[in-house]
């Protein structure tokens, strides 16, 4: 291990002038061009009076200015506490603007919207924790998202996954035909290891479907491996779906474009519908859970999914306390687990995260704060969707994660989320910690008893 | 003069109490009837267990994270809130025109311990101001609206404050107290005070997300 | 041109600035003078709380002598006589205290509290009267 600190300040150094070299985004700059007044305007007013309700109102005419919401987050933290970064402030220079203005605002406002709430709030709502009224304000900056979404000054990265969503019904441009294409070479390659492992596609009646986000297929294939070796160690009756709705991912949940993205999260369900499954599995994916089982089914008008949502978390503990999946030997080296907000915060899945880990690993130890008050990582929010343009400024909003990871001392980092594991993997890197990370699937792929299982045994 | 103190004693009382209770009443309403044509899905994820439980956990003194990370700030908020309720209510004087009134009546503080809880309130607002202007999260969040709210408060206690010493002007001290209550008791319904009644709604809401929902605390 | 907004121009500036000064000079003293003669020309006394257990304010402040002269002698007006809730007309209890009939808490012989009978009849009979003391440091003075 390197001295964190040393390390740190020094790249600090050097990263400090990255947030006043302005990155000029080509969509978000001609979308401002084609904007006039009048749709600004409107739109705003739109957004704000017809798709808002008495909660917003609320949260609007509730929040006394007490500046309790600034400790809860991370870019506040990671930004010598500069009063631009808190949550309530965010909220003033976005929201109480535009409602004081009744919508007349610049595009040089606008330009700031679009920083402050698709670059400078990852909408993880750890300030609502924080917020003594518990004001959410995640909901208001992806309000804000919807109506750059609608004056269509959306960052251009991420709005290419959302055009990928809106043709393919996947994030990644994914073809029909290499989607199966990926799934059966993992088949194949996975019967080097399992003989007559199967991983089968679109089996009706099957108990499980297993989904994943299509980062995976595209440059993560190997995950896709290790989770039909677990089904396959297991015994478990699963299927995944050779159509479009395979992909569980939304960004199009967190560029407010909500029409897009409740399409994304019905052709889910529908595909889960159509195979007759009892539940549905997801893999290592935050915002994906976030999207079937808070948002996209919401859209469209389920309160809660319509089929049982199996995060990969929850199915570990379950695979692992049923013993249908045993450790061989314990991973020896030390690791420290990141709760990503999406399945933490989002779904209580902390403590089967640390029952599994605890199972799987043998120096396991807390990052501080941890479970819902872990804190975000900066990126699962839809801000490394951004992509590379914002990446030096997103290394300087996560100084402070950088520096919670480092005083663990952990020598693996387990991100149970694709989102988290990216973005801190460049933290990782552009802090020069010395930490590998993981999947906890991974550690648990490598330390199971690599059992083949053969039908009716 | 005796008759324009009957007026702000008397039927003014009456006005802004009922401009306060109702105005309260008609908002609290007025939020349920707006739910249910807007945003009828938030009855389906709220429940009053776990309402009840996050709103509870937030009034433990120092129980929530983010009370203990101010502890000052939360403290003196803390108390604040709570004298703010208890000294107009259980105030001597206070008990003995709703006594002349109403011929009910309650236990009073006694009246020099009520004194310098009427000093912690004040000192508490002046904290409360000069927080506004110290710390810059909050300074940047302030605008001139939040001195004046802060103001609305304090010139009952103040007032109030000066005419039990009956250090000078006696009779304006205690008109200026009675009018500048019932001007607070008034705008509440109309500013950011209504999070009296807001505060708990979204709270309430937050925790049945967090609890029915997220399966986490929100505390 | 209204003919009373003449006379000020005709007069100048410097006459109009003494004019103000010597009018507010004129109100301030007036005022000083009212709060520092108002109270010094009666001859008042304070009223012994005995009857009190255990009195929140120091006793009430006021002249009898100036109730005499203002009730024209009617003392029956302070000093009345109720009996089975009725008041008696013309019957006085000079000779009376106050607690030999209000005892200090309700009881079924008395509806009216010792603290209560006074509250009222002074404050009623002011705010009636439209004039004296009404608020509670007005007769509460402290000591």
């Amino acid at each position: 291990m390197q001295t964190p600190d040393n390390t740190m300040t020094e790249q600090l150094k050097d990263t400090t002038d990255l947030k006043k070299t302005k990155a000029t985004d080509p969509a978000i700059e001609s979308g401002l061009k084609r904007l006039t007044r009048d749709r600004i305007k409107r739109t705003i007013n739109q957004v704000l009076e017809k798709e808002t309700g008495p909660r917003f109102k609320a949260y609007v005419e509730t929040c006394m200015r007490c500046g309790l919401c600034a400790d809860a987050c991370s870019y506040f933290l990671s930004n010598d506490r500069d009063p631009h970064f808190m949550p309530a402030a965010k909220v003033k220079n976005t929201i109480w603007k535009m409602l004081a203005k009744k919508g007349e605002v610049s595009k040089d406002f606008l330009r700031q919207a679009v920083r402050i709430s698709h670059l400078e709030c990852n909408v993880c709502k750890r300030c609502a924790m924080y917020c003594p009224f518990g004001i959410d304000i995640a909901y208001m900056m992806l309000l804000v998202r919807r109506i750059c979404h609608k004056l269509e000054i959306t960052p251009q990265y991420i709005q290419d996954t959302v055009n990928s969503h809106s043709v393919t019904l996947n994030q990644m441009w994914v073809k029909d035909d290499e989607w199966i294409d990926t799934l059966q070479w993992q088949e194949e390659d996975a019967r080097d290891e399992f003989e007559d492992l199967q991983i089968p596609l679109d089996k009706v009646g099957a108990d499980i479907m297993y989904s994943v986000i299509a980062p995976e297929p595209k440059f993560q294939a190997g995950l896709i491996y290790q989770a039909a070796a677990m089904m396959h160690a297991a015994g478990m009756d699963w299927t995944m779906p050779s159509t479009p709705g395979w992909d569980n991912s939304n960004m199009a949940m967190y560029t407010g474009d909500n029409e897009i993205s409740g399409r994304i999260a019905r052709a889910f369900f529908e595909t889960a519908a159509k195979l007759r499954v009892k539940r549905v599995v997801m893999g290592e994916c935050g915002h994906a859970l976030r999207s079937v089982y808070d948002m996209g089914n919401r859209w469209n008008s389920w309160a809660m999914p319509p089929f049982e949502v199996v995060h990969a978390l929850a199915f570990y503990h379950e695979l692992l306390t049923e013993g249908r999946i045993t450790i061989k030997e314990k991973y020896k080296k030390k690791v420290t687990l990141h709760d990503p907000c999406n399945v933490s915060r989002g779904r209580g899945l902390h403590d089967k995260a640390r029952q599994v880990v605890n199972m799987v690993c043998e120096n396991f130890v807390e990052m501080v704060p941890n479970r819902e008050h872990n804190y975000c990582c900066g990126a699962g929010g839809g801000v490394i969707n951004c992509g590379p343009p914002y990446k030096g400024e997103r290394m300087v909003n996560n100084k402070n994660k950088a520096e919670q990871l480092a005083a663990t001392g952990a020598e693996v980092l387990i991100a149970p989320c694709h989102n988290c594991h990216s973005g801190l993997e460049d933290i990782i890197h552009h802090y020069g910690l010395e930490m590998e990370i993981k999947f906890l699937g991974d550690l648990i792929y490598e330390t199971m008893e690599k059992k083949i299982y053969t039908p009716g045994k | 003069m005796n008759s324009f103190i009957a007026f702000i004693m008397g039927p003014m009382v009456w006005i802004s109490v009922i401009i306060f209770l109702g105005g309260l009443l008609i908002k609290f309403f007025g939020i349920i009837w707006s739910v249910r044509q807007k945003e009828p899905y938030i009855f389906s994820y709220m429940t009053v267990r776990h309402s009840l439980r996050s709103i509870g956990a937030w009034l433990i003194p120092f129980f929530p994270k983010s009370t203990r990370l101010r502890p000052v700030y939360y403290g003196v908020s803390y108390l604040f809130h709570i004298l703010l309720f208890v000294i107009p209510l259980f105030l001597a004087s206070h008990i003995v025109l709703i006594n002349e009134a109403f011929q009910v009546s309650w236990p009073a503080l006694n009246n020099s311990l009520a004194d310098w809880l009427t000093l912690v309130v004040i000192a508490a607002l002046v904290f409360f101001a000069v927080r506004r202007n110290m710390v810059p999260e909050v300074k940047f969040l302030t605008a001139a609206t939040d001195y004046l709210l802060i103001l609305v408060v304090i010139l009952p206690f103040i007032t109030g404050f000066l005419a039990y010493h009956q250090w000078f002007a006696y009779r304006w001290m205690v008109v200026a107290h009675v009018l500048s209550g019932e001007l607070m008791l008034i705008i509440i319904p109309f500013s950011r005070f209504s999070h009296m009644l807001t505060a708990p709604l979204t709270r309430a809401y937050m925790g049945s997300e967090f609890g029915n929902v997220r399966h986490a605390r929100d505390w | 041109m209204k003919p009373w907004k003449k006379k000020f121009i005709h007069r100048g500036n410097k006459m109009k600035k003494w004019t103000i000064l010597a009018v507010v000079f004129g109100l301030l003293s007036a005022a000083g003078w009212m709060v520092v003669f108002a109270q010094e020309d009666q001859y008042l006394e304070r009223l012994d709380s005995w009857a009190f257990e255990s009195p929140r304010r120091p006793g009430a402040v006021f002249s009898h002598d100036d109730h005499i002269m203002d009730l024209d002698d009617d003392c029956s007006i302070c000093h009345h006589v109720y009996e089975d809730g009725e008041l008696m007309p013309g019957e006085s209890s000079e000779d009376y205290y106050c607690s030999d009939c209000h005892s200090l808490t309700s009881a079924p012989d008395n509806k009216m509290p010792l603290e209560a009978a006074y509250h009222n009849l002074c404050k009623n009979c002011h705010f009636d009267r439209g004039k004296g003391p009404v608020l509670c440091g007005e007769c509460h003075i402290n000591e």
